[in-house]
């Protein structure tokens, strides 16, 4: 029993990582119907940036909040000067640009510090506590902790404040919005900044367990993606109790399944995917869209 | 300049021509040394894979990011059929099917969910692919990787290896460009490309979307294993490393420069995969992926018909400065001039 709650803990805490990195896809989704595969590459490159500054001699926290920020002017700043140009336009051509992006910041990350892995210091104490019998590290509790943070405050965000309602309006009708006097261009890039600065919250949480390196994210997207397509596209809550299914089921089947290991966990939310593909195609919570002609 | 485009649309000039560069290509690898000859077989190889790219994202226009999957099992299905003494025609259509079955069944369910799906979906290919073939050790010897040793020059040719590997290469890429080119032509091609421009459409005209998403990506599929095996005619060793995730956006990136919905865009994709890293790497191997991101997103940006489109983009700005002498100086402002790009990209696609 202790080995079981202590995997569902486990899980639940990677799974807020791909939760984090999730919900930046969703919110960009919402706001420029794009699917950005350079989010992961982006959180990349934010985590390097708080290893600068960790570097530097800046406290942990400090150098993760001002890398938050530094990736908040990024986000806005690619959405201003490359994601624009192609919005409206055909969407496919501007998901390939997200594509270049990904290569793009990979090769940046990797022209300047190297393709070896880099040690990032833990925001959290490596200690552990029992309970129930299962040691469960402090580190996944605080990483699960900070999901529920992020939610809440975006919840805050988008319900409680003018600009979420502002956002929630761009996402919803853009040329609506655009009449009734939202600056629907500077919208857009506070979407693509609070996106990149999630981003960046994912990638600090990450780079402690897997060591700084710029392919680090490249699994982490791949699940975010997949909580994504089985949360539904338009639905955040959704993404995350998606992630965190995937989080728990992968974990479960790496110790509980031998064929899978943990070589292979990577398989089980594909085949979860595959499967809810197959019968829910708009994802579990999500809504079908309607295409008007 | 038109004198020369009315004699390039006679149909006797442009066998002439096909005849004269089949002849070239025949003859060249006699004279070139070892290195070009092994370069030339690697365009190849990759020209395929980039061609069947194209069919599901240029013409049906699916992003797809898991094409190097399919490349990697129609190699390691070569590399097993060699070891296991298969005849080399039932290897070469056992590298063919199984991708292609395969990728059958993932587009099954992953062109259910309309948009973006499949580029969600398929971006886990490699990513899974890698892990799964070191796993499968029994079939594909683990981390190590497989060789299969079959394509040496047989006796009676009096050719070199590198030779003998260009030659098994060139036709069976010069056969499957043929094949593509036939199909984006006709009734599947045209329905391809509705489903491309707008689904609801296609589905007014009779046209199944999903069908034909499912038919583009197991063509996709299939291409991908043929490359799988004339990868190993050229390699002759395949590993895990070689369906890693960023050859799939290597591929993809490839593809683009080349020029999307362009079958001569795809071999242009073919040589751009093989030869920019090799050069990138001669100067510096930091700088690879960083300028394969500048080059995609500078491409996209400048001439987001891909290296194909080149020449009709310098005509047009050639016609215009002959032209707009009589008129107002002041240059066209962008906007239509690259909605003029995407219809002729279309036409001549």
């Amino acid at each position: 029993m202790g080995t079981f709650i202590q995997l569902v803990v486990d899980g639940l805490s990677t799974g807020s990582i791909y939760a984090a990195l999730a919900l930046a896809i969703v919110l960009v989704n919402q706001s420029t119907g794009l699917i950005n595969f350079a989010q992961g590459a982006m959180a990349v490159f934010s985590a390097y940036i708080a290893y600068v500054f960790v570097g530097w001699g800046v406290p942990t926290i400090l150098a993760i909040l001002i890398s938050l920020i530094i990736s908040f002017v990024i986000g806005a700043v690619v959405e201003r000067l490359l994601i624009r140009r192609f919005e409206g336009g055909d969407p496919d051509t501007a998901v390939v640009v997200t594509i270049g992006l990904l290569t793009l910041f990979t090769g940046i990350c990797g022209w300047l510090w190297g393709y070896n892995n880099r040690q990032f210091p833990s925001l959290f104490p490596l200690d552990t506590i029992n309970v129930f019998g299962a040691v469960i590290s402090v580190r996944s509790l605080g990483t699960i902790a900070v999901l529920v943070a992020i939610m809440l405050l975006l919840q805050l965000l988008f319900i409680g404040t003018k600009l979420g309602l502002a956002l929630r309006a761009v996402s919803f009708n853009p040329t609506s919005a655009a009449l009734s006097g939202l600056p629907v261009g500077r919208l857009l890039m506070v979407g693509w900044g609070l996106a990149a600065a999630l981003g960046a919250v994912a990638g600090a949480l990450v780079a402690p367990q897997l060591t700084l390196t710029p392919t680090m994210m490249d699994t982490a997207l791949v699940y975010a993606l997949a909580a994504v397509i089985i949360g539904g596209l338009n639905s955040p809550i959704g993404a995350v109790v998606a992630a965190w299914g995937i989080g728990v089921l992968e974990n479960l089947g790496a110790v509980y399944v031998p064929f899978i290991g943990h070589d292979l966990k990577i398989a089980v939310p594909f085949i979860i995917l595959f499967v809810v593909l197959l019968l829910r195609p708009q994802g579990l919570f999500g809504r079908k869209v309607v295409v008007r002609v | 300049m038109s004198q020369v485009s009315d004699l390039l649309r006679r149909p006797w000039v442009r066998w002439l021509i096909l005849l004269v560069v089949a002849v070239v290509l025949a003859v060249l690898p006699l004279m070139l040394p070892v290195f070009v000859n092994q370069t030339l077989t690697r365009i190849g190889v990759y020209a395929v894979a980039v061609l069947g790219l194209n069919i599901i994202m240029g013409y049906t226009g699916q992003i797809m990011l898991g094409q190097i999957f399919f490349l990697g099992v129609g190699a390691y299905v070569t590399a097993y059929g060699v070891v296991n003494d298969w005849n080399i025609v039932v290897i070469f259509i056992a590298a063919c099917v199984i991708p292609a079955l395969l990728g059958l069944i993932i587009a099954f369910a992953a062109a259910r969910l309309g948009g973006l799906a499949i580029a969600m979906v398929t971006i886990a290919l490699p990513i899974i692919g890698v892990p799964l073939a070191k796993r499968l050790s029994d079939l594909t010897g683990g981390s190590q990787g497989t060789s299969a040793r079959f394509s040496s020059a047989p006796d009676w040719t009096g050719l070199y290896d590198d030779q003998w590997q260009y030659y098994v290469v060139i036709v069976i890429a010069a056969v499957a460009f043929a094949l593509a080119y036939n199909l984006v032509r006709g009734k599947y091609g045209r329905a391809m490309r509705i489903v491309k421009e707008n689904e609801a459409v296609a589905r007014s005209m009779g046209i199944s979307p999903y069908r034909y998403k499912v038919m583009a990506f197991t063509i996709a599929a299939l291409f991908g294993g043929a490359s799988g095996f004339l990868y190993m005619v050229a390699v002759q060793y395949t590993s895990p490393e070689t369906m890693a995730f960023h050859h799939s956006i290597s591929l993809l990136a490839a593809m683009v420069v080349g020029g999307a919905a362009s079958i001569a865009g795809s071999l242009i994709g073919g040589i751009y995969y093989v030869l920019v890293p090799q050069v990138t790497n001669a100067i510096d191997p930091t700088i690879t992926a960083i300028s394969q991101g500048v080059i995609l997103v500078a491409v996209l940006f400048l001439l987001p018909g891909g290296l194909v489109s080149l020449p009709r983009v310098i005509r047009r700005i050639f016609r215009r400065r002959s032209g707009g002498t009589d008129q107002t100086p002041s240059p066209q402002p962008t906007p239509p001039a690259t909605q003029a790009e995407g219809s002729e990209t279309e036409r001549q696609a």
